[in-house]
């Protein structure tokens, strides 16, 4: 039934209760919220307005649970934070009282409120009050509204086969769930397998993957398909479809046995992103790369590592050269500094740390004094961030094997040059020695590389996945939901993200894999009722909204029989790609479409009490 | 008792759960809850009267400056309201034994000398009991009653007696609307049967007296970050930042740290990892709350690496915050209740003895002394929970028993978090595969 019909107050008889909050002073040192509870309490329809310390604590949810119980509440707001944080927190507890929790409007009066306002008390303490009476007129014409349930295809797809895929694939398995791995290689293990010792627990990098691979095998919930990528993707939470390519190195006969014949395709209700990371690739001359030979990235170095031999006096022998002193500069591409690095080909710069290159450099520091005593070694750093479990004792471990650490201010970074004789001269002020410059002549530099996002393709181009300034994807929130993104049913695990060592992208993986399985864990999804609707009886079939939205799949034409008997074209909305922006119901010429919970009579109501509100119990005058 | 106040009684806990998680901070209750939504059966151990850890008294967190009680109070309630998680406050486990593929696990909930099934939380006896005491919530600087709720937004809101500063007038008992304060109860010993243990047991801060060079011991005006937290919530003990000696508005405050941590004379070799991140997250909420003081951070390396920290390490040199290479050698109180720092700064070569007014010390992280009976071998050198497998960070290898958080050593908010999903997913593992015995699959 359209809401547009029931214009006017609803029959039944309307009891508001309003909840201000303090927020324990975030709100209330500004805002005057006993003015704001005594001029709310005043508009029709409001049966209660209280104002509480805590309203997101168990007392303040207990109070609108117990008053709707009590006091015969029929509609709820809070006036607190932004809805982002407690929006759900109060619709649950409305839920707990016995209301349908979409009778429930939330008012942001700290961010929007307190905070943007603080120079201002008056001014912020006029603008709650307007604000909770445009959401008391909302209320009056909220309808009760049940959440859309959709199917749940209950199989993940997780892109990305290095050590982060491969847990949350292991994890995921082991939990029942079925899973389809894709990875883009030949071969199981991005570049961990590469490595050739892992810290802090020491071991090589393939015999990690090695063991993780076991695993692998030995569940059967689990199908890895190497040497595929996807090459296209559509759906929503719980029915997403995913088209599978040959990248090059798959295996046709093996693709056609698990998927059918080509085009390759598949279904997933959840999907895992594990795309990894790219080691930064210096410009050329930058600190000397590609301009001097001896002058090599942290992971060309560790690739070559097993080749090195030990030559008389304990100094490396690598491809040709003999190598007597080796300097390593820490930051190469991570923490650069606007007006001192130069921009990158997009146009910004690196300003993050890479967070693993301190310990992975220290530790190869250490290595080579370890394996090659005739070798000097210097450390250019701007901060030791040794910050994980046992890494301090590398760095310890790296001082006592007699590294020279040499310590530049992030403003002026090392220089490397040619010198005369073919040496390799590397300059620094070197804060350790308060800002005496010092030249260091060695035979090879080491550049410590950060990370960079690896190419996610295809899925981040369709889903649209939010990425950050860093230009990492970036997560619903950092602090408190890492492995989210605000695509529904899409989860991060690892380095795509942001730079992890092994052990954080393991745990990543597996937090990514826990919020899977609980997606994955029943048949059906629900989803917000706030979608669109279309009145059969009122769309023309015009297509207007069809041009307006830009959710593809969102709304579609379907034909239909007219009360004539005649076939005509309706639209139609998919609640799974629909996010009720409202765009069609912008167009639309008969008023057919509307988004649930947000009707046009509803904003209407929300006019009238912004301008209409009470000030202190009187109404505003010249509003 | 009502449905919706979060805690059973102990009397009524059911025997038998799926996952049993030590500790009710932010990685026990994420772990929980990632549990609990498959359905899973948790019963959440907390030791302190309130679930919520130590983040539910930290004022804002970085990078982003939420305001933490915001923040954390949604997973409590969740947690609380729950239908598949029961909570068990004031209570600890003491004795974790494996038997027949499950663990038989002792809880001792210590008296709060309150029924929790009368008690409606209503604080009658607070206001009616004439003793107050420095309280803990508060890291001493205010002060509770000697029977009080343990802090506003605390679950469960029942009241907790302290029989050390109780005189036991019986005031209390005579405004209580339920009687429910029961000043012969005793601790109650019992078992529970759980498949799985995620031990989430959190942190403790090593003391600020360790270095007696720092002579905090003598010094009011020497506090802990916890404290400082405290000064800037703004539903803190003094509502605004005031030195605790003489309430003045501080207006040169400095920062030592690695005071507690990568320092073997005090036997915390390792990094802290939060220290750099949550000092300068509270020198930029001190420029705003005290905009005339001058504020200095004391530092070997800044250690700024997570997602958006070092950017926010950027700002606070941009909103001039001193930052000053070196380790504090010692600290001397002088006249007016003020310290004078020695350092030899890293920049000039200059030994500098510098005046503040209030100095707080970064105090090193060091594991909960959590030691259940039979859950001794899982400890490491450093207290922490060892972890043999890299690649399963969170199994302890313990049969079923798992990790989460800060228990496997130092770690901020989303590493606890993001260690809780994997420690989650490790026991949704365990659990589902429990059945198929004689497969040995780890």
């Amino acid at each position: 039934m359209r809401t547009e019909e029931n214009n006017g107050v609803p029959g039944e008889d309307i009891r508001i209760g309003v909840y201000v909050c303090m927020c324990g002073g975030n709100i209330s040192d500004v805002i005057d919220v006993d003015r704001v509870a005594a001029a709310v309490g005043e508009i029709a329809g409001v049966t209660l307005a209280k104002v509480h310390p805590f309203m997101c604590s168990d007392p303040g949810q207990q109070t609108i649970t117990e008053d709707i119980k009590t006091q015969k509440l029929n509609r709820v707001v809070v006036a607190s934070c932004s809805p982002f944080l407690h929006e759900l927190t109060f619709r649950t507890a409305v839920g707990r009282g016995g209301l349908n929790p979409y009778l429930y409007e939330h008012v942001n009066i700290r961010e929007q409120g307190s905070w943007s306002h603080k120079d201002d008390p008056d001014g912020a303490t006029i603008k709650a009050i307007r604000l909770i009476a445009a959401a008391i007129g909302k209320l009056r014409y909220a309808e009760p509204l049940e959440q859309i349930q959709i199917s749940n295809f209950r199989r993940a797809l997780v892109i990305g086969g290095g050590i982060a895929g491969m847990r949350s694939a292991v994890d995921l398995g082991k939990r029942g769930i079925e899973v389809l791995l894709v990875e883009k290689e030949p071969s199981l293990g991005g570049w961990v397998k590469e490595w050739e010792e892992i810290y802090p627990t020491g071991g090589k990098g393939a015999e990690l993957i090695r063991r993780l691979n076991e695993e692998l095998e030995r569940l059967n919930e689990v199908t890895v398909l190497k040497g595929v990528r996807v090459s296209d993707l559509s759906g929503f939470v719980g029915n997403y479809n995913v088209t599978l390519e040959n990248a090059g190195a798959g295996d046709e006969a093996e693709l056609r046995e698990v998927l059918g014949n080509a085009p390759y395709r598949a279904q997933a209700g959840a999907i895992i992103v594990a795309a990894g990371f790219e080691p930064y690739k210096p410009r050329a001359g930058e600190f000397g790369y590609e301009s001097f030979p001896g002058v090599v990235t942290l992971p060309e170095f560790i690739e070559g590592l097993s080749e090195m031999q030990i030559h008389p006096e304990g100094r490396i022998f690598w491809r040709g050269r003999t190598v007597g002193s080796v300097a390593f500069i820490h930051c190469v591409g991570s923490r650069q500094i606007e007006g001192v690095h130069e921009k990158q080909d997009d146009g910004k710069i690196n300003d993050y740390c890479s967070r693993t290159c301190c310990t992975a450099i220290v530790r190869n520091a250490a290595l080579i004094r370890e394996r090659f005593p005739g070798v000097h070694v210097y450390d250019f750093y701007q901060d030791i961030r040794t910050y994980g479990r046992g890494h301090e004792e590398i760095y310890t471990s790296a001082a006592n094997t007699g590294v020279t650490f040499l310590r530049y201010h992030g403003e002026q970074p090392p220089v490397v040059e040619k010198g005369a004789d073919g040496a390799l001269l590397v300059r620094c002020n070197d804060r350790l020695t308060f800002g005496e410059e010092i030249e260091a002549a060695v035979d090879m530099v080491v550049l410590g590389v950060g990370m960079t996002p690896g190419a996610v393709g295809k899925v981040s181009e369709v889903l649209k996945l939010p990425v950050g300034a860093d230009r990492f994807l970036q997560e619903v929130h950092p602090k408190l939901r890492p492995v989210e993104v605000s695509v529904n049913g899409v989860f991060l695990a690892g380095t795509a993200q942001g730079p992890m060592n092994i052990e954080e992208a393991f745990s990543a993986a597996g937090a990514a894999a826990a919020k899977a399985s609980i997606l994955l864990n029943n048949s059906t999804v629900q989803l917000d009722p706030f979608k669109a609707n279309v009145d059969d009886e009122s769309c023309i079939g015009c297509e207007r909204c069809l041009s307006e939205c830009v959710y593809t799949g969102a709304l579609v034409m379907k034909e239909a029989k007219g009360t004539d008997g005649s076939t005509c074209r309706k639209a139609v909305v998919n609640p799974g790609l629909c996010v009720g922006c409202g765009a069609c119901v912008a167009v639309c010429p008969t008023r057919a479409i509307y988004v649930n919970g947000w009707t046009l009579s509803q904003y209407e109501a929300m006019v009238d009490g912004l301008l209409n509100a009470p000030r202190e119990g009187a109404r505003i005058e010249n509003a | 008792m009502s449905e919706t106040q979060g805690q059973r009684v102990n009397g009524h806990i059911r025997e038998r759960f799926d996952t049993l998680v030590v500790g009710g901070g932010i990685a026990g209750l994420e772990s929980a809850l990632d549990l609990a939504e498959q359905g899973y059966r948790v019963l959440v151990v907390e030791k302190e009267a309130s679930i919520g850890g130590k983040m539910i008294a930290l004022s804002k967190v970085f990078p982003t400056l939420d305001c933490s009680s915001c923040i954390t109070t949604p997973k409590m309630s969740a947690v609380a309201h729950h239908e598949n998680i029961e909570i068990a406050t004031h209570t600890s486990v003491t004795a974790i034994e494996e038997n027949a593929g499950t663990h038989r696990v002792e809880l001792v909930r210590r008296p709060t000398y309150v029924d929790e099934d009368l008690c409606i939380g209503c604080s009658l006896c607070e206001e009616a009991c004439p003793i107050e005491y420095p309280d803990p919530f508060e890291e001493g600087l205010g002060s509770i009653r000697a029977i009080a709720v343990p802090f506003t937004n605390a679950i469960p809101q029942k009241a907790v007696l302290n029989p050390e500063y109780c005189i036991a007038c019986g005031a209390c008992a005579k405004v209580c609307p339920t009687d429910a304060v029961k000043f012969d109860q005793e601790q109650l010993i019992y078992h529970v049967d759980a498949d799985s243990v995620i031990i989430a047991s959190g942190f403790t801060l090593n003391s600020v007296y360790l270095k007696p060079q720092y002579n905090a011991a003598m010094s009011r005006n020497t506090i802990t970050p916890m404290q400082l937290e405290r000064l800037l919530a703004p539903h803190g003990p003094y509502g605004r930042v005031l030195r605790p000696s003489d309430g003045k508005v501080p207006d040169s405050i400095a920062f030592v740290l690695c005071a507690g941590s990568r320092d073997q004379s005090i036997g915390v070799p390792y990094c802290s990892r939060v220290c750099c991140m949550y000092s300068i997250k509270q020198a930029i909420l001190l420029s705003g709350a005290v905009p005339l003081a001058d504020i200095t951070i004391y530092y070997m390396d800044i250690r700024a690496f997570g997602k958006g920290h070092e950017q926010f390490y950027k700002n606070a040199q941009a909103m001039g915050i001193n930052f000053v290479n070196g380790k504090v050698a010692r600290i001397d109180n002088i006249e007016n209740n003020d310290m004078s720092l020695r350092i030899e700064n890293l920049e000039t070569g200059q030994v500098e003895e510098n005046r503040h007014d209030l100095v707080v010390l970064a105090q090193g992280i060091i594991p909960q002394p959590v030691k259940p009976d039979g859950l001794n071998a899982v400890a490491g050198d450093d207290g922490f929970v060892e972890r043999p497998e890299i690649h399963r960070p969170a199994w302890t290898g313990m049969e079923g028993v798992f990790v989460a958080g800060v228990a496997a050593g130092p770690k901020d908010i989303v590493d606890s978090i993001m260690d809780a999903g994997a420690a989650a997913a490790e026991a949704s593992g365990f659990l589902s595969r429990r059945e198929e015995k004689g497969k040995m699959f780890f």
